[in-house]
C-alpha cells in the first residue's frame, strides 16, 4: 500500500515537476501521446500481415511500452486489444528480464517467454520482449503478447479444459533469446517448431511480431533523439503516476466498507463432482482497496485455472469498469490496489499440477465476483453480468489429406454485455476482460469444414430491468466432415448475467450436439429449430437441463457435464448449438416504459407473453407478419404492472 | 467549369473560366440541399459552363444523423443480427468502459431496426455448393410484411454470395414481383462481392440508402441546373475525388458517400502537379477536425475501404483521409491529473468559441489566436462577425487550474497545435514515410493559421497554402479526371495454371469498359489495371498490385507474382517470396482525362514596381506566444508578388482566412501565389 500520500500532480510547481520528469509538462503529454501511438503501430502493423486466424481474425494480441530496470518496469501504455493481457505483461516483463538477466541483454535482442506461472496466460500466449538501449543502457523495452495458434501439448490448438498437468498443456519456454543482436537463435525457432503444430503459420508470424517489434524500437528512438532519453524514461513515469492518480481519485469516492461476492464455475475436466467457488472480499480505506480472495476453491485437477497474475489482471480491469472507466491503463493501476490470494487456488494455481489453459474462466469469476460485490455500494453505478464464459469450441480434422483446425470460432465466444445505467446493452461482445474482432462466418467457412448455420438473438433471454441487459446469442454449426472436438462452456449452472440496481438475471448457457440422424438439415432444406421439442433428440453438452425434453431448465434440471466425453468425436452432418446466457437487466423492469417495451416486442427481443409476465407490458398484435400494427393495452398495462409491484 | 462542394455549413462553388478562378461560398440548405447547390450555380453563372462536378456530404450527414429512409435488410435465415454486431471491435475509449456501445446497434442507433432485418430460408456453401435452395414462398411472406411496413428500398447480403449471385439475383427478382420497381434494391453480389459478410452487408447497406438519398436529388438538381440553362455534363466525385458520370454514380451511390473529403486530398496532389511538388502531407483544418491525408510522387494514398463512424465498413476504392478532433473550435479543458487539454471537443458553430458572445463559455483554440492578437476581432469570417476578446479572457480566466492566465493561452495553443502535429506525424509513421521529404499543404479555414506552427514538430520540408484554401477542397472537384472502373472478385490462387482465367477476368472488365465509354472519350481513355492479394493463409489484402497489360499468360502471371512480393515487401517493409500468392480483387480504371483549374501566375515585383517590396497594412502586437511579447508585421494577401520573402512573426491576412507565420520562420511568395514558410535552419 501507498505510504506518504504523494504530491498530486496538478499542484507540482513546474520546477518540481521538470525534477521529476526531467521535461516540462507539455513535453509529458506530447510523449505519453507518442508513446501510445507506438503501441497502436505495433499492432496494426501485426493485424494486417497475420497468417494465423487467431491473431489476424481475432486480434488476440497486445503491445506495451515500459521503463528500464531502473525505474522498476513502470509500463505507461498498452494497446486496446485484450484486457486479460494487461495486468500480467507489466509483471511478466520484470519476472523474464531479472530471471534472464538484465545485465546480458543486448541491444538488438528479442527475448521470449511463455511460462504462465512466470508471465501469466496460457503457453501460446508468447511474450515478445524487445529492449531499447540508448547509449549502451536499456531505457525501455517494447513488447507483444501474441497467441500462437499451437504450443504443442495433447490438443491442437491447445483450447481445452481437460487437459491434466504442465506436461499436457504445452511446450514451456523459460525467458531465451529468439534473436541475439537481430540474428535469429536456431536452437530455439527449433525447438518451438520441433514442437508446436502448423509451423507454416508459426514461423512468418514470429517474424512478422520480430518485426513489428523492431518498429516499436526505431519509434522510440526517434523520441530519444528528440526529447533525450531522460524525457522518454519520464513520460512513462508520469504516465503511470497519473493513471495511478485517476484510479486513487475515483476509489476515494466509493464509501469505505468490507464488501462481499462471490461467483461458481460449474466443475473442471476429470469430473463433475466439484463446483469451484471464487469468493472476494473487497476492503476499502480512504483511497485504498485490498481484494482478499480467501474463501477461493482450491486449484482445479484441469486446465481451468488462471495464476495470480491472471487475478492480478481481473482485480485491476475489474476495479477500471466499476470506478474509473475511462484513463489509460498502466501499471500505475495498481499502485492503491492490493490483492491477497493463497497461493494454490483456482486463481493462484501452481505447476505441475494446476494446469493452465482456459485462464480467463477462472479470472472472469473474480471480475464478476466484484461486480456484484460493490454493487450495492455503487448504487445506480452498478453494471449488469455478461455472458460468463466463452464456451469456447476446439475443433480438429482432416480432410482429403490435409489436417485442418479451428480455435475460438465454433462455440459461444461472444455474447451479450450487462446494462447499465446509461442504457440497454450490446448483445454481441466479447467477455468485459478482452477486446477483439469477430471471425466473419465466411472467412471461417473458407477454411474449415463448416456451415456457420445460426448466429443470431433470441428472444426473452436478456435480463429485464428498466434497461435490458443483451439477448443470447445461439450459435449452430454444421460440420462436413468427421471431426474431433473439445467443448468448454464451463458456467452453465448459474444465470451468469445477473441484473443489478434492481434489474434481473438473464437466461442460464447450454450447449447441445444432434447427429444427422436427429436433424437433417440438407433434407429438412431448414435451420436446425429453436423450439418444438428438438431437443430431445439432442446429446446434451453442457447444462442444467430437463432430462426428458433436454431443455434449459435451472430450477428442477440436473447437470450434464461438459466433459463426459473429454473429446467429442462426430461424424458428418453433425451439429453444435451454443446458446449463451443472456446479459444482466439495470434498474427495476416495471419503470422500463411501455413504449420502450413494445420496440423490443417488435424487434422480437421479448415475445408477446413475456412482455406481459415481466414488465406487465400488454400489447396485441402479430410481431412477426404485422410488426407496426402492435397496440399497448393502456389498461391492462396499468393493471398489469400494479398487481406486479405489489408482488 | 464548375466544382461544387456540399459542407455541412456551407456550400462552396468554384468556377474556372478563361483560366481565371471565381469562387462563391453560400449557406448549406440542410433540409433542401439543392437549393443551396442552386443558389451558388446561379450566382457564379452556371450556363456559362459546359462541366458541372459535384460532391456532397448530405449523404454522409444522413447516415451519422440518421436522418435516413426507411430501408430492410434481407440476409440468409439465422444471420438477421450481423449488422448489429459489425466485427465487435471496441475503440480504446470503449476498452474498459460498460457504457461503451456499439454506435450502429440495436442499443443505440440502428440504421435499420431489428424488425426489418429478415432472414431467408436459403443456404450456399463457401464452394459455392447449394445446401438448400431459396424457399419462394417464405421470402414472399417476408416481402409481403415488408410491404406493410412500407419501406423504400431493401439491401440484399447472403452468405457466401461473394462465391455466386444466384441466390441474390433470385431474390431481387421476387422483390420486383413483390414491391414493384419503385422501391431501392442492392444486393451485395454487385455493390461488393467481397468475403466477409458484415463489410459486405454494411456497403449494401450504405448503397441503397445513398440511392434514395441522391436519387432523387439529382433528378431534382438535374432539372434546377436545365431550369438555369445549363445544357453541359454533371458528374459526381467518387471517394477517391475520381469524377463519374451522375448517371453512372446512381449506379453505385455507395461509392460516393464519402468524396467532400476526397476532393481536398484530390486538389493537393493537382495543385502540387502545378508547382512541382509530389509528396503532399494534405491537413484541412476546419471547426472541428482536421484531415489528415498523403499525396507520394503525385498520387493520393487510397484504400480499399473506410469507416463511416466507428466500425461501420464501406468496400469502396477511397483516399485515406484521417481525421482527429482538433480545429478552430476545439475546446480547452482541464483534466484529471490537473493538465491543459484542448478537443477532441469542439464547440462546433453554435454556441461556438466564447468569443463569438452566442453562448459559448468554454475556451476553444479560436479564442486563444484571438487573444495571442492572430486574428483579427473586426475582420472575422470576412469582416461578418465580431469577436469579443472580453469573453475569451474570462473563459481562460474560469479555467479551474493553478497557472496563470498568460500560461494558460500559451499552453493552449502549444497543445492544440501539438495535437495536429502528431496527428501528421502519426500518418507518416503508418506510411513509413519522412516527413522530411514532403510539404505540408494548409487548407480549410483555421490551416494556414495553425499549421505553420506545426513546423517544428513535424520536420516537414516546408507549409504551403494554396490560393482559395478556405474553398480549396472544391477545387480539387475541378482537378480530376473521369475514371470509369470495373473490378471483380475471385479468390484464385496465382500460378501459370490460372492464367486463362484470370486473362479472362481482365478481358471481360475492358469490354465491359468500352461498351460503356462515350465514343469521344474512347480515343483518350488510359486503362489501368490492378490487383488486391494476399499471401495464402492471410485473410487481409494487400492492394494496388499492378497488373501486367496485354494477354495474361504464364510469364504474365510470374511477373504478377513478382509484383505482389514487391507492393508487399513496400507496404509492410518484410517479404515471404516463398509463399504462394492469391489473387483476390482485380481492377481495372478507363481514366479519361479532363480539363482542370490552372492557377494563374502571379506577376513578381520588376525594378520600376512601387513599392519594391511588400508593405505592412499595420504593425501587431502578439502576446503570450514567448516571455515577452512580439511586434508581428500585418500584410494582406492580394498585395504579395511572386518572389516577395517576409520574415515572421508576420500575419497575412484574406477575406476568409489568416495566415500565421512564426517567429524564426520566412514565407516567400510562389509562382502562383502559394505561401510556402519554411523555418530557419537550426
Amino acid at each position: 500500500m501507498s505510504t506518504a500520500a504523494p504530491v498530486r500532480l496538478r499542484d507540482l510547481d513546474d520546477a518540481a515537476f521538470v525534477e521529476r520528469y526531467g521535461a516540462d509538462r507539455f513535453t509529458m503529454s506530447v510523449l505519453s501521446s507518442r508513446v501510445h501511438y507506438v503501441v497502436q503501430h505495433m499492432c496494426s502493423g501485426l493485424l494486417n500481415t497475420a497468417f494465423s486466424g487467431i491473431l489476424r481474425d481475432w486480434y488476440d494480441f497486445a503491445a506495451t511500452v515500459s521503463g528500464p530496470p531502473s525505474d522498476d518496469y513502470p509500463m505507461g501504455s498498452v494497446s486496446n486489444s485484450l484486457a486479460v493481457f494487461f495486468g500480467t505483461m507489466a509483471d511478466g516483463l520484470r519476472n523474464a528480464v531479472e530471471e534472464y538477466g538484465r545485465d546480458r541483454l543486448r541491444e538488438g535482442d528479442l527475448l521470449i517467454c511463455n511460462d504462465p506461472y512466470r508471465t501469466g496466460t496460457h503457453v501460446n500466449d508468447i511474450l515478445f520482449i524487445r529492449p531499447v538501449f540508448h547509449d549502451g543502457e536499456i531505457v525501455s523495452f517494447v513488447t507483444m503478447r501474441a497467441h500462437q495458434l499451437d504450443m504443442g501439448g495433447v490438443v491442437p490448438a491447445g483450447f481445452s479444459a481437460t487437459k491434466h498437468n504442465v506436461y499436457e498443456s504445452g511446450l514451456v519456454l523459460s525467458p531465451q533469446l529468439l534473436y541475439r543482436e537481430d540474428e535469429p537463435v536456431d536452437s530455439v525457432f527449433h525447438l518451438i517448431l520441433d514442437n508446436a503444430r502448423y509451423g507454416a503459420l508459426l514461423l512468418p508470424d514470429l517474424k512478422t511480431i520480430y518485426q513489428n517489434l523492431r518498429l516499436g524500437e526505431r519509434l522510440l528512438h526517434e523520441s530519444i533523439e528528440r526529447y533525450g532519453a531522460e524525457a522518454v524514461r519520464g513520460s512513462i513515469r508520469y504516465s503511470a503516476d497519473a493513471s495511478a492518480e485517476a484510479m486513487s481519485n475515483a476509489i476515494a469516492e466509493l464509501p469505505d466498507g468490507d464488501y462481499e461476492g462471490e461467483e461458481f464455475i460449474d466443475c473442471d475436466g476429470v469430473g463433475d463432482d466439484v463446483e469451484y467457488r471464487v469468493h472476494v472480499t473487497v476492503r476499502k480505506r480512504g483511497e485504498d482497496i485490498e481484494v482478499d480472495l480467501s474463501g477461493t476453491s482450491p486449484q482445479a485437477r484441469t486446465s481451468i485455472n488462471g495464476t495470480m497474475l491472471d487475478t492480478k489482471t481481473a482485480v485491476g480491469v475489474g476495479l477500471k469498469y466499476l470506478l474509473d472507466p475511462t484513463s489509460p491503463f498502466t501499471s500505475g493501476t495498481y499502485r492503491t490496489i492490493d490483492v491477497v490470494i493463497p497461493p494454490g487456488t483456482i486463481g493462484s494455481a501452481i505447476p505441475p499440477d494446476g494446469p493452465v489453459f482456459l485462464y480467463w474462466e477462472a479470472t472472469m469469476p473474480v471480475m464478476m465476483a466484484i461486480f456484484r460485490a460493490l454493487s450495492q455500494a455503487l448504487g445506480e453505478r452498478a453494471i449488469g453480468g455478461d455472458y460468463g464464459t466463452l464456451a469456447l469450441h476446439n475443433a480438429n480434422g482432416v480432410t482429403n489429406g490435409v489436417p485442418w483446425v479451428t480455435t475460438a470460432q465454433c462455440g459461444g465466444e461472444h455474447g451479450p454485455w450487462g446494462a447499465t445505467r446509461h442504457g440497454d446493452a450490446d448483445s454481441y461482445e466479447v467477455i468485459y476482460m478482452a477486446n477483439n474482432l469477430d471471425p466473419a462466418t465466411e472467412a471461417i467457412e473458407a477454411d474449415i469444414p463448416v456451415v456457420v448455420l445460426r448466429k443470431e438473438y433470441v428472444a426473452d433471454t436478456a435480463g429485464e430491468g428498466t434497461h435490458r441487459g443483451g439477448a443470447a446469442v445461439v450459435k449452430d454449426t454444421l460440420w462436413l466432415s468427421e471431426a474431433e472436438h473439445w467443448s468448454s462452456a464451463l458456467r452453465t449452472k448459474r444465470r451468469a448475467g445477473f441484473g443489478v440496481h434492481g434489474g434481473n438475471s438473464g437466461s442460464a448457457a447450454a450447449t447441445w450436439l444432434f447427429d444427422r440422424e436427429a436433424f437433417d438439415v440438407e433434407q429438412e432444406r431448414d435451420l436446425l429449430p429453436l423450439n418444438g421439442g428438438v431437443y430431445a433428440g439432442s446429446t446434451p453438452i453442457a447444462g442444467v437441463l430437463d432430462p426428458e425434453t433436454k431443455e434449459v431448465d435451472l430450477e428442477n434440471g440436473r447437470y450434464f457435464y461438459f466433459a463426459s466425453n473429454p473429446t467429442w468425436y462426430t461424424k458428418p452432418g453433425a451439429q453444435f448449438r451454443y446458446l449463451t446466457a443472456g446479459g444482466g437487466g439495470w434498474g427495476n423492469p416495471l419503470d422500463r416504459t411501455p413504449e420502450r417495451v413494445l420496440t423490443d416486442v417488435r424487434d422480437e427481443y421479448l415475445t408477446i407473453e413475456a412482455a406481459a409476465e415481466r414488465y406487465g407490458v400488454v400489447i396485441t398484435g402479430d410481431p412477426v407478419r404485422h410488426p407496426e400494427k402492435l397496440a399497448i393495452d393502456e389498461e391492462a398495462t396499468r393493471e398489469r404492472r400494479a398487481r406486479l409491484a405489489v408482488t | 467549369m464548375i466544382g461544387v462542394d456540399v459542407g455541412g455549413t456551407f456550400t462552396d462553388v468554384v468556377a474556372v473560366r478563361n483560366g481565371e478562378i471565381r469562387t462563391v461560398k453560400v449557406p448549406t440548405n440542410v433540409r433542401d440541399t439543392e437549393q443551396g447547390v442552386l443558389r451558388g450555380a446561379q450566382d457564379i453563372g452556371v450556363s456559362e459552363s459546359q462541366i458541372f462536378n459535384h460532391a456532397s456530404t448530405h449523404g454522409l450527414n444522413a447516415v451519422i444523423t440518421r436522418r435516413l429512409p426507411k430501408i430492410a435488410f434481407l440476409t440468409t435465415l439465422g444471420h438477421r443480427d450481423i449488422l448489429d454486431m459489425g466485427r465487435t471491435w471496441r475503440p480504446v475509449e470503449g476498452l474498459t468502459d460498460a457504457a461503451w456501445r456499439r454506435p450502429f446497434g440495436d442499443a443505440a442507433r440502428p440504421l435499420v431496426p431489428r424488425y426489418l432485418r429478415r432472414g431467408i430460408r436459403e443456404r450456399i456453401t463457401a464452394s459455392g455448393d447449394v445446401l438448400f435452395p431459396i424457399d419462394e414462398e417464405q421470402a414472399r411472406e417476408e416481402l409481403r410484411t415488408l410491404q406493410e411496413c412500407d419501406v423504400a428500398g431493401v439491401a440484399v447480403c447472403l452468405i457466401n454470395a461473394y462465391v455466386t449471385d444466384a441466390h441474390e439475383a433470385r431474390l431481387r427478382d421476387l422483390i420486383r414481383e413483390e414491391l414493384g420497381d419503385e422501391v431501392a434494391v442492392s444486393i451485395s453480389s454487385e455493390v461488393s462481392p467481397l468475403a466477409k459478410e458484415f463489410a459486405r452487408a454494411s456497403s449494401t447497406v450504405v448503397d441503397v440508402l445513398m440511392k434514395l438519398i441522391y436519387g432523387k436529388y439529382t433528378d431534382r438538381l438535374d432539372s434546377g441546373l436545365r431550369d438555369l440553362g445549363f445544357t453541359g455534363d454533371l458528374n459526381y466525385a467518387d471517394c477517391a475525388a475520381h469524377l463519374v458520370p451522375a448517371e453512372v454514380a446512381m449506379r453505385q451511390p455507395f461509392r460516393i458517400v464519402f468524396a467532400g473529403p476526397a476532393a481536398g486530398t484530390m486538389s493537393s496532389a493537382h495543385f502540387g502537379s502545378q508547382i512541382d511538388l509530389g509528396n503532399l502531407l494534405c491537413c484541412d483544418v476546419g471547426g472541428t477536425s482536421a484531415d489528415i491525408s498523403l499525396v507520394t510522387a503525385g498520387v493520393p494514398f487510397v484504400n480499399t475501404s473506410f469507416e463511416l463512424e466507428h466500425d461501420l465498413i464501406v468496400n469502396a476504392l477511397s483516399n485515406e483521409v484521417s481525421s482527429i478532433g482538433a480545429g478552430g473550435g476545439s475546446l480547452i479543458t482541464i483534466g484529471e491529473v490537473g493538465e491543459l487539454r484542448v478537443g477532441p471537443g469542439s464547440a462546433g458553430a453554435d454556441p461556438g468559441p466564447a468569443c463569438y458572445g452566442i453562448g459559448g463559455e468554454q475556451p476553444t483554440m479560436t479564442d486563444a489566436c484571438l487573444l495571442i492578437g492572430i486574428i483579427d476581432p473586426d475582420g472575422f469570417a470576412g469582416g461578418r462577425m465580431t469577436l469579443k476578446k472580453d469573453l475569451a479572457e474570462q473563459a481562460f480566466a474560469a479555467l479551474d487550474t493553478p497557472i496563470g492566465v498568460d500560461q494558460r493561452v500559451r499552453h493552449a495553443f502549444d497543445i492544440g497545435i501539438n495535437n495536429i502535429a502528431e496527428g501528421v506525424v502519426n500518418i507518416a509513421i503508418q506510411h513509413g514515410i519522412d516527413p522530411r521529404d514532403y510539404s505540408l499543404v494548409a487548407y480549410g479555414a483555421a490551416g494556414p493559421m495553425l499549421l505553420p506552427a506545426v513546423l517544428g514538430q513535424v520536420r516537414a520540408r516546408e507549409v504551403v497554402v494554396p490560393p482559395h484554401p478556405g474553398l480549396f477542397s472544391a477545387l480539387g472537384l475541378v482537378s480530376s479526371d473521369l475514371v470509369y472502373s470495373e473490378s471483380r472478385c475471385s479468390y484464385t490462387l496465382l500460378d501459370g495454371d490460372a492464367a486463362p482465367h484470370i486473362d479472362a477476368i481482365f478481358t471481360e472488365m475492358e469490354e465491359a469498359l468500352r461498351s460503356r465509354l462515350r465514343p469521344e472519350e474512347r480515343e483518350k481513355a488510359v486503362f489501368v489495371r490492378s490487383l488486391d492479394g494476399r499471401l495464402v493463409g492471410q485473410s487481409w489484402e494487400t492492394p494496388f498490385v499492378e497488373v501486367p497489360e496485354g494477354t495474361i499468360d504464364a510469364a504474365a502471371m510470374d511477373q504478377l507474382v513478382r509484383n505482389f512480393h514487391k507492393t508487399y515487401g513496400e507496404r509492410w517493409s518484410k517479404t515471404f517470396e516463398m509463399m504462394p500468392v492469391q489473387g483476390v480483387t482485380y481492377r481495372v480504371d478507363a481514366q479519361v482525362p479532363a480539363d482542370k483549374v490552372s492557377y494563374p501566375e502571379v506577376p513578381r515585383r520588376t525594378d520600376g514596381d512601387r513599392p519594391s517590396a511588400p508593405v505592412p497594412t499595420r504593425s501587431l502586437t502578439l502576446r503570450y506566444l514567448s516571455e515577452s511579447d512580439q511586434a508581428a508585421n500585418e500584410y494582406a494577401r492580394v498585395d504579395l508578388r511572386q518572389g516577395d520573402r517576409i520574415a515572421g512573426p508576420a500575419v497575412i491576412r484574406e477575406p476568409m482566412s489568416t495566415t500565421f507565420v512564426l517567429a524564426g520562420q520566412t514565407v516567400e511568395v510562389g509562382r502562383v501565389g502559394e505561401l510556402r514558410i519554411t523555418r530557419e535552419e537550426s
